[in-house]
């Protein structure tokens, strides 16, 4: 698999002697019968964020648990920084978490809640005074130290709780949905400010989210998990260009997937039949499957052109009626009915203020795919 | 609209009235010069000056204070401890049947309750030799007990709404579980604690039929007392009482009034 991402990061994770900070083998966690983590191993290298990403109830945060001693696994073994932490209790964990209620002490000020694990530490008091003040500018929060948390708003207390999770220099700090309760314009900045912060401390971070686009922005590497098992690890790129399922490939972003078999299996490409799609589908690289085997391709709504006229250009093409427009100013999301019955979503940027040619409802149109804009799924 | 409101008023009017007008003539009448209670002979103190000479009621004022600070003390201990089994254990096979059993004395009547309290009381006594005779111990052990349920209905309602995440954190952060329960847990509650503890006392305070079964010679409370006096006839000197214990409740219930209204504004934006 190749990514043609122009990022310049090191990628530690395809290094092959690059020794992973934290190790995850064969992690399983049982609640009675209920399996709630299923054989998870993972390696999260130094200086990651290494996202968790998942539907409520996929596990994930009994994962990030368990990282934090919170829960212990029914058989496997974490190991972060070369020490193997069974039998470890979270006060004894050289991690920390920040929780996703943000867990605040209401009744310390700030200053007392960033404190109050340096305390613990035993350092001298003098100490723990310049490591506050350091990580509340650091955080942009001077000038609230002696506020009360019910005194703060949504995104302040975010910060404070990220100050105090980060104010041990934790080895590994986890973050449960740490921007899941700030609205979506605070969410974005955030982000930004998350990443540069975590940069400039060089500490590895843990994300647990079941929002995508908080994954994508912020995350070195994703995880997606689904009902306890990872399903698939990589780039973000990876995960939305190169999804290995079906689950995959649904869960992250939006995508029409066709339903096919195989029908002619060539050294360099493949031909699928897609009565779904109302069209065979051809797909230039060869595809490890064998004739007649049951595929689907997955293709996102962006890759496709619609157009009443002719898209003879394109190497796939069909044609459908247009059902539904959703208009979102940067971009319009067309619903279109194939001839089978089958809804595609296609989206098209709008370069224009106002275009006259764009298809509107009822429309016949066609829409059409380049061959390498599928990616095919076979699990 | 005005109608409507109008007749509301009046209502809640009549309500209060209806609520605090004997409270009203009992402290009106607390200041009576005459010695018949219904009749009104100008204004005095004395019943007041009368009351601090008299030493049964001073006495068993004192020890109804000493019984409902020890009981209330003692409820607010066992009333945790026993939120915690119920609200923080993970389920366990009795647990319905002890969640029902540490509220039932909430509507157990107070007779039975008093009523085999005495039984037991006096089967340990022939068995064990312990405790010896009825008086203020026996009655701060069965004070303790029915105020427990008290205190435990009002710390569990405070523990199920605590976020547990605030523990998991103090732990995270490098506290060990003692150091967790007394520097975040207990603060946290402290509110529930305060509020529940001072209803046990009130109630301590209050009782009289529980205490009247449990109580021996030497230990009589102060409802005891005003109820044998009151028994004789109401004499001014009651009302004087009654007039204090309704100040000092008063002021109680003001300052937990501010409490609240304080701790609820800490609360809301939770």
């Amino acid at each position: 698999m190749t990514t043609s991402q122009t990022s310049t990061t090191a990628k530690p994770w395809d290094a092959p002697d690059a020794v992973p900070f934290m190790q995850i083998k064969n992690i399983t966690k049982k609640f009675g019968s209920v399996v709630a983590v299923e054989n998870v191993s993972l390696d999260v290298y130094k200086g990651e964020i290494f996202c968790l990403l998942g539907g409520s109830g996929c596990g994930k945060s009994t994962l990030l648990r368990m990282l934090s001693g919170f829960e212990v696994p029914t058989s496997g073994q974490i190991i972060i920084d070369g020490e193997d932490q069974a039998g470890v209790a979270p006060y004894d964990r050289q991690t920390n978490m920040m929780f996703q209620s943000y867990a605040l002490f209401p009744h310390m000020t700030v200053e007392k809640n960033i404190a109050y694990g340096l305390k613990r530490d035993g350092l001298p008091k003098k100490e723990i005074a310049t490591r506050v003040t350091d990580i509340l500018s650091l955080v942009q929060m001077d000038g609230f130290a002696t506020r009360k948390p019910h005194q703060l708003s949504g995104g302040q207390r975010q910060r404070v709780a990220l100050a105090r999770s980060l104010v041990k220099k934790p080895k590994l700090l986890m973050l449960d949905e740490p921007l899941g309760a700030l609205d979506k314009k605070l969410r974005e900045e955030t982000q930004f400010e998350l990443i540069k912060i975590q940069e400039s401390l060089g500490v590895t971070f843990v994300v647990v989210t079941h929002d995508q686009e908080e994954a994508m922005t912020l995350s070195s590497r994703i995880g997606v998990m689904n009902k306890g098992e990872i399903v698939q690890v990589g780039t973000p790129h990876e995960i939305y260009e190169f999804p290995r399922n079906r689950f995959v490939a649904d869960f992250i972003g939006s995508v029409n997937l066709f339903e096919g078999r195989i029908k002619e299996d060539g050294e360099n490409h493949v031909v699928i039949a897609s009565p779904e799609a109302g069209t065979d589908i051809y797909v230039p690289y060869a595809v490890s499957g064998v004739e007649g085997q049951q595929i689907a391709i997955a293709v996102r709504p962006e890759k496709m052109e619609i157009s009443k006229a002719d898209l003879g250009d394109m190497r796939n093409r069909t044609t459908g009626t247009v059902d539904e427009i959703a208009y979102m100013g940067n971009v319009s999301v067309y619903h279109v009915l194939l001839d089978s019955g089958k809804r595609v979503r296609v989206s098209q940027s709008n370069r224009t203020r106002s275009n006259e040619d764009a298809p509107t409802y009822g429309d016949r149109v066609n829409l059409g795919w380049a061959g390498r804009a599928g990616v095919v799924v076979t699990a | 609209m005005g109608q409507q409101s109008r007749f509301l008023k009046i209502v809640a009017l009549l309500g209060f009235v209806f609520l605090y007008a004997p409270i009203v003539s009992l402290v009106i009448f607390s200041f009576n010069e005459s010695k018949l209670v219904t009749v009104w002979g100008g204004f005095s103190t004395k019943w007041y000056a009368e009351l601090f000479r008299d030493p049964q009621i001073l006495e068993a004022a004192w020890v109804s204070i000493k019984i409902a600070l020890i009981s209330a003390t003692l409820a607010i201990v066992i009333g945790t401890v026993g939120s915690f089994v119920l609200i923080r254990f993970k389920k366990f096979r009795t647990k319905g049947l002890l969640s029902m059993m540490i509220t039932a004395p909430l509507v157990m009547p107070e007779v039975i309750i008093g009523l085999s309290l005495l039984l037991l009381f006096v089967a340990m006594q022939g068995l064990i030799g312990w405790p010896g005779g009825r008086g203020m111990l026996t009655i701060i052990i069965a004070h303790s007990t029915f105020g427990a349920a008290y205190a435990a209905v009002v710390i569990q309602s405070r523990l199920v709404d605590m976020d547990l995440s605030i523990e998991e954190a103090a732990q995270d952060l490098g506290a060990r579980p003692v150091r967790v329960f007394f520097g975040v847990t207990l603060p946290v509650m402290a509110p529930a604690l305060l509020s529940g503890w001072l209803l046990v006392f009130t109630l301590s305070l209050d009782d009289l039929v529980i205490a009247s079964f449990v109580s021996g010679p030497g230990a009589s409370t102060l409802p005891m007392v005003v109820f044998s006096k009151v028994r004789l006839g109401v004499s001014p000197d009651v009302n004087a009482l009654a007039t204090i214990i309704i100040g000092i409740v008063s002021l109680g219930i003001i300052a937990a009034a501010l409490e609240i209204s304080r701790s609820k504004k800490h609360g809301a934006e939770r």
